[in-house]
């Protein structure tokens, strides 16, 4: 049996140099936005054809200039690296570089405060990193696309914003970010600094609630990182800091529903596909499959659904709460206020008392079409957190 | 018959990252069934800059330094779930070739995959028919341990190893994801192939060229 024949690709240098060349080519080329003719030069430049082969040349051409992607970008591959950078840049007053990919509060460390050090995979701005400034994180790691960041620039971040009185990790719960973030903790222990470490988990329908510990965490983090920075803006012992964002995530569930698919740019194709008459409920940040495809149908009835799986997993009935309404990126803000306005009819409804409220993109997913909703069920020193503290990062503001 | 220093291990490394970027798109599309569908492109990156490393190794460079450089490149540049298992892999590949100038038996390269394998089930604890990478890695440890007590011709007998990988990879369409982003679609992910499993199966026959192309 070949490895040909199986699917795979297979091209060695000894059966078919060629191919190899023109694959190299297309690998590195396919991506630019460049004409079909230039492509074709810079192909032809390097290696001259055989006349049987020139027709295949241009075929491969072609198919790379079909593939180029309508996005504001280069070459893909070099995508976060441009982005951290023009980040960077616009972000100056607020924060600096202090890795590749990572950065810090720009007066970090803060003495007698503890730092929180937040990160994931690139895909979801403000998330993560759009948090970073006074009121919420202190410092970020920046991951590939929808890919965990290496423990390199959570160690970086750790340092920069480590003042003494220790640093918290918190982040999503998926398996690359809690493998990551695990070994930037072990090697900063090693090096004596005291960290902690929060995991999100409020994706109500990623997995049942006596599984609640593999549940993902998406929009959630917004209102638990709020709770998070104001607490440690006080600057409060690591344990307490700890213990209240803690407590935030216990008290926080998010249910979505995906539109769209979207393009990693790397992949250059949809990460799924959705028919143009179904939305999926459920559906992860990355695309992961959620719980169920309906046909499309007014989101009023969508967002019932929505809301009866959050209220189902938690009692929130009668209790204060802080609201998001999240945009996953593609979704008009318009329609964000549509969903916004069922919500508030359910909260009413259910006697839920809204006390802080924002609606809009806050964790993302590129450019699919969606909306997510996450309550943060508040007791007074939580509601105190959030009323008191002034919030000014990268991509928030609340005064 | 080829003498496989570190430079053609260095070698049959930017061969492994080549196969892997010719597989970036068949991989996301296995990945997308039921992951979110970045597998080839996170391969594809990890390798990137595992053959960049590789590259610039001296042509004296140990078998052990030029895993290393594997490692340490996975290290800087991955993340992702992948990175990690990969780095563990490779450093544990460069830990148990010490001292080695070259490996030219069978039993040498028993001895890699073992420790790659054992490197990654240690960090990422999945649990054979768990439907991850080592479904596709333990058997091919198995088949080229038993080819090391046999004795025969190294290039076939990597060579073999990988098509075992492959086969087994292939077995894993059967399994119920327990690791990974799969794994909360429970028996919704049968019938699909791991992906993860599929790309060892190719790492394994980059290396199985690299040695045969001397």
């Amino acid at each position: 049996m070949g490895f040909a024949h199986e699917g795979i690709a297979d091209h060695g240098y000894t059966e078919c140099f060629l191919c190899h060349l023109v694959f190299e080519y297309l690998s590195v080329y396919r991506f630019l936005p460049v004409t079909l003719g230039a492509s074709l030069r810079l192909i032809q430049d390097r290696i001259t054809l055989p006349t049987n082969r020139s027709d295949d040349a241009a075929s491969f051409a072609r198919e790379a200039g079909e593939s180029l992607l309508k996005k504001l970008i280069n070459d893909p591959f070099d995508m976060v690296e441009e982005m951290v950078e023009g980040y960077v840049a616009a972000n100056d007053q607020i924060i600096k570089r202090v890795g590749k990919r990572s950065i810090a509060r720009a007066n970090s460390p803060i003495p007698g405060k503890v730092g929180i050090v937040v990160g994931g995979g690139s895909g979801h701005l403000p998330a993560f990193a759009g948090y970073v400034g006074k009121g919420m994180a202190d410092g970020a790691a920046f991951g590939n696309v929808f890919a965990s960041p290496p423990a390199k620039p959570v160690i970086e971040a750790t340092l920069a914003v480590n003042s003494g009185a220790g640093v918290m990790y918190t982040y999503g719960n998926y398996q690359g970010d809690c493998i990551n973030f695990d070994k930037a903790q072990d090697k900063c222990r090693e090096m004596g600094i005291k960290v902690q470490t929060v995991v999100l988990n409020d994706d109500v329908l990623s997995a049942p609630k006596d599984q609640a510990h593999k549940r993902r965490g998406i929009g959630g983090l917004f209102l638990v990182w709020h709770v998070a920075g104001a607490k440690a803006e006080q600057l409060a012992s690591l344990d307490e800091v700890v213990a209240v964002t803690a407590k935030a995530n216990t008290n926080t569930r998010t249910v979505g529903v995906g539109l769209t698919s979207c393009i990693v740019p790397a992949n250059g194709k949809p990460t799924f596909s959705l028919p143009d008459n179904e939305m999926e409920i459920g559906l992860g940040i990355h695309g992961e499959p959620g719980i169920k495809r309906v046909k499309v149908r007014p989101i009023d009835s969508v967002i019932d659904e929505i809301m009866d799986a959050i209220l189902a997993d938690l009692d929130y009935k009668g209790s204060d709460v802080a609201l998001l309404v999240n945009g996953l990126g593609g979704s008009p803000a318009e329609e964000l206020y549509v969903v916004y306005r069922r919500v508030k009819q359910i909260c009413d409804a259910n006697k839920i008392n809204i006390k802080f409220k924002h609606v809009g993109n806050q964790v993302t997913a590129l450019e699919m079409q969606g909306t997510s909703v996450s309550l943060l069920r508040l007791d007074s020193e939580m509601h105190d957190l959030i009323k008191n503290t002034t919030v000014d990062t990268c991509m928030y503001k609340k005064v | 018959m080829a003498n496989v220093t570190g430079a053609l291990v260095a070698k049959s490394l930017v061969l492994v990252a080549k196969k892997v970027e010719q597989n970036k798109d068949y991989l996301c599309e296995l990945d997308g069934e039921v992951g979110d569908g970045d597998h080839g492109v996170s391969m594809t990156i990890g390798m990137r800059a595992v053959s960049r490393a590789a590259k610039a190794l001296p042509s004296n460079c140990t078998p052990s330094e030029a895993f290393q450089s594997a490692a340490d490149a996975y290290a800087d540049e991955v993340g992702a779930t992948i990175g990690p298992l990969y780095e563990a892999a490779f450093a544990a590949a460069a830990e148990v070739v010490k001292g080695k100038q070259n490996l030219n038996e069978i039993s040498d390269w028993a001895n890699v995959y073992r420790a790659m394998a054992d490197a990654i089930q240690k960090l990422g604890k999945a649990q054979l028919g768990d439907k991850t990478l080592l479904d596709a890695f333990y058997p091919a440890v198995d088949h080229i341990q038993a080819l090391a007590s046999k004795g025969g011709n190294l290039e076939a007998a990597l060579l073999s190893t990988a098509e075992r990988a492959l086969k087994a990879a292939k077995d894993t369409r059967n399994l119920v994801p327990q690791k990974g982003r799969a794994s909360r679609l429970g028996d919704r992910a049968k019938g699909y192939q791991d992906a993860g499993a599929t790309s060892l199966a190719v790492v394994l026959k980059g290396f199985a060229d690299g040695v045969k192309k001397g």
